[in-house]
């Protein structure tokens, strides 16, 4: 029984091992949206010393991870917001076309993954930012 | 990540002038690139300013943070490079307010982490948006020249306390002490001392042409008493050793035996200027020169003053006396000539007497060239003393 189980764990620990290197593999045919420069300048910067490339390749999938996880957030937020001024029919033709990455969606969504942004009130973005210059003369 | 309050204070946007320029603005600009595709192949179609700063700096921080927590665990482990599981088990930590599949499974293996298993998932999901650039290697390390250790060199360190791996001293030349301050105060004094020695050149040409003067006119009227040649001899032998040496510094050895004076020099050439345009009247004024241009002389030393007594007393005797001693002072003029410094007395009691008998037109080229060489010398003489 006992030694079943050991068995079966170390074929599981095989196959994750396999599966670990097979993912890290793969990375080496995936281009991250994060290049690899610029990964391996910041890891270098805070200390990280690593000659393999794949692993800056996974660091690199890990941080697109992490921002394309909180920009559907985001995207998630803005929409609902959006829904809501529709409910008001306030501007409703202006801003329903477009999905513009706010900080007041961005701080909700961070939020969530721990990171606690507040908006600082003397820091205004212009309210026409990301709008149709065509739609802002209007 | 966890500490996310900092990131406010800080602002999302640092102002640009505070932060060195170099690798860092390039590499933000960069990261801002990134976070706008990836926010796009998300949806959205635009984004606010400080919102994308925000986004990007958050991205930054994450990936130092990774970094950080896998060199941490690698330093734990004893280890100074990084290896997987080190990112695995930095990447578990970060994602711990999210929370993982497996995560509460503490004897799990960090091979079969859920969060590698989510990446996985991530990586065969999503389509592949390359970076919109090509980026260099960045940031550009200059090639260092270090300085070559005494090993190296093959040099022997100066001190027993200096090990050998040690870059090598510089040339001595180059942290020697040296007496900077020093040596510009006796640059000075040298300049100085050069620009008087140039002033003194034609000083020194003038008063040998003094002295030739002085002998040329001794032989000339020799119906000077024997006594009197006698004295010119002595005194041309004392100008002779005052030549050689400093006429300057001469001149206070003299000072308590003769009246060699060299003050008369100015009060002769002004003298003798007037004289030469021939007015009588003009010589007061030549007077009243001759006392300013002693003024001017007047930080020297007392000698000059016994020589003005001398040259005053001279003039008097001129104006008071009769002729015949008025052609005596012709003579012992001579013997003043014969000094070196003191050939003014005789030209002006010549140009004196000259006036006084109206025979203008009687001097002789040697005179004239003499005065002329003297108004020269003069020129030099006053301009050294208002340096």
């Amino acid at each position: 029984m006992n030694q079943n189980q050991q068995q079966q764990a170390s074929d599981g620990r095989h196959d994750d091992d396999a599966a670990l290197s097979d993912f890290l593999a793969s990375l080496m045919d995936y281009t991250p949206t994060i290049p690899d420069e610029l990964v391996e300048h910041y890891l270098a910067k805070s200390g990280f010393q690593c000659p393999d490339v794949r692993l800056i390749r996974l660091v690199a999938v890990a941080t697109q991870k992490f921002v394309s996880e909180v920009a559907s957030d985001a995207l998630q937020q803005c929409k609902a917001r959006q829904a809501a001024v529709v409910k008001d029919k306030r501007d409703k033709q202006q801003k329903d076309k477009r999905l513009i990455l706010t900080m007041e969606d961005l701080s909700r969504s961070l939020r969530e993954y721990g990171v606690n942004v507040k908006h600082q009130d003397y820091f205004a973005d212009s309210p026409s930012t990301g709008v149709d210059p065509a739609s802002r003369d209007e | 990540m966890s500490d996310g309050g900092r990131e406010s204070e800080r602002g999302p946007e640092k102002p640009a002038p505070q932060r060195k320029p170099g690798g860092e603005e390039f590499a933000r600009a960069f990261v801002k690139v990134a976070v706008a595709q990836i926010c796009e192949s998300e949806g959205f179609q635009s984004f606010q300013q400080s919102a994308l700063e925000t986004l990007s700096d958050v991205t930054v921080r994450y990936i130092c943070d990774i970094g950080k927590t896998a060199h941490v665990y690698a330093n734990q482990a004893g280890r100074t490079e990084s290896n997987v599981f080190d990112i695995i088990q930095g990447l578990e930590d970060l994602g711990l307010p999210q929370g993982f599949l497996g995560a509460s499974d503490i004897e799990h293996c960090l091979a079969s982490s859920g969060t590698v298993r989510e990446l996985a998932q991530y990586v065969g999901e999503s389509e592949q948006i390359p970076f919109a650039y090509s980026l260099p290697q960045f940031p550009v390390i200059k090639d260092r020249k270090l300085t070559p250790s005494f090993l190296q060199i093959g040099e022997e360190p100066p001190g027993e306390h200096i090990p050998a791996w040690l870059p090598a001293f510089p040339d001595p030349g180059t942290y020697a002490q040296s007496s900077t301050p020093n040596d510009r105060t006796t640059e000075l004094k040298m300049a100085k001392i050069e620009q008087e020695n140039q002033h003194r050149k034609p000083e020194r040409s003038l008063l040998n042409l003094n002295q030739w003067l002085a002998s040329n006119e001794l032989e000339g009227p020799s119906s000077v008493d024997a006594g009197d040649a006698a004295k010119a001899k002595q005194a041309a032998a004392k100008a002779k050793q005052a030549a050689e040496s400093n006429p300057f510094l001469a001149a206070p050895l003299q000072y308590g035996e003769k009246e060699v004076s060299p003050v008369l020099l100015p009060a002769k050439t002004k003298l003798s200027n007037d004289t030469t345009t021939g007015n009588p009247i003009v010589k007061y004024h030549g007077m009243d020169n001759h006392v300013s241009v002693l003024e001017a002389f007047a930080p020297n030393i007392e000698a000059m003053k016994s020589g003005l007594r001398d040259s005053e007393e001279g003039h008097k005797k001129v104006l008071l006396n009769t002729r015949p001693t008025v052609q005596f002072k012709l003579g012992s003029g001579k013997k003043y000539l014969g000094s070196m410094l003191d050939s003014s007395p005789q030209n002006k009691s010549f140009e004196v007497t000259e006036s006084w008998f109206g025979r203008l037109n009687e001097k002789d080229d040697k005179k004239r060239r003499a005065e002329q060489i003297l108004k020269e010398s003069m020129g030099n003489l006053q301009e050294l003393d208002h340096l």
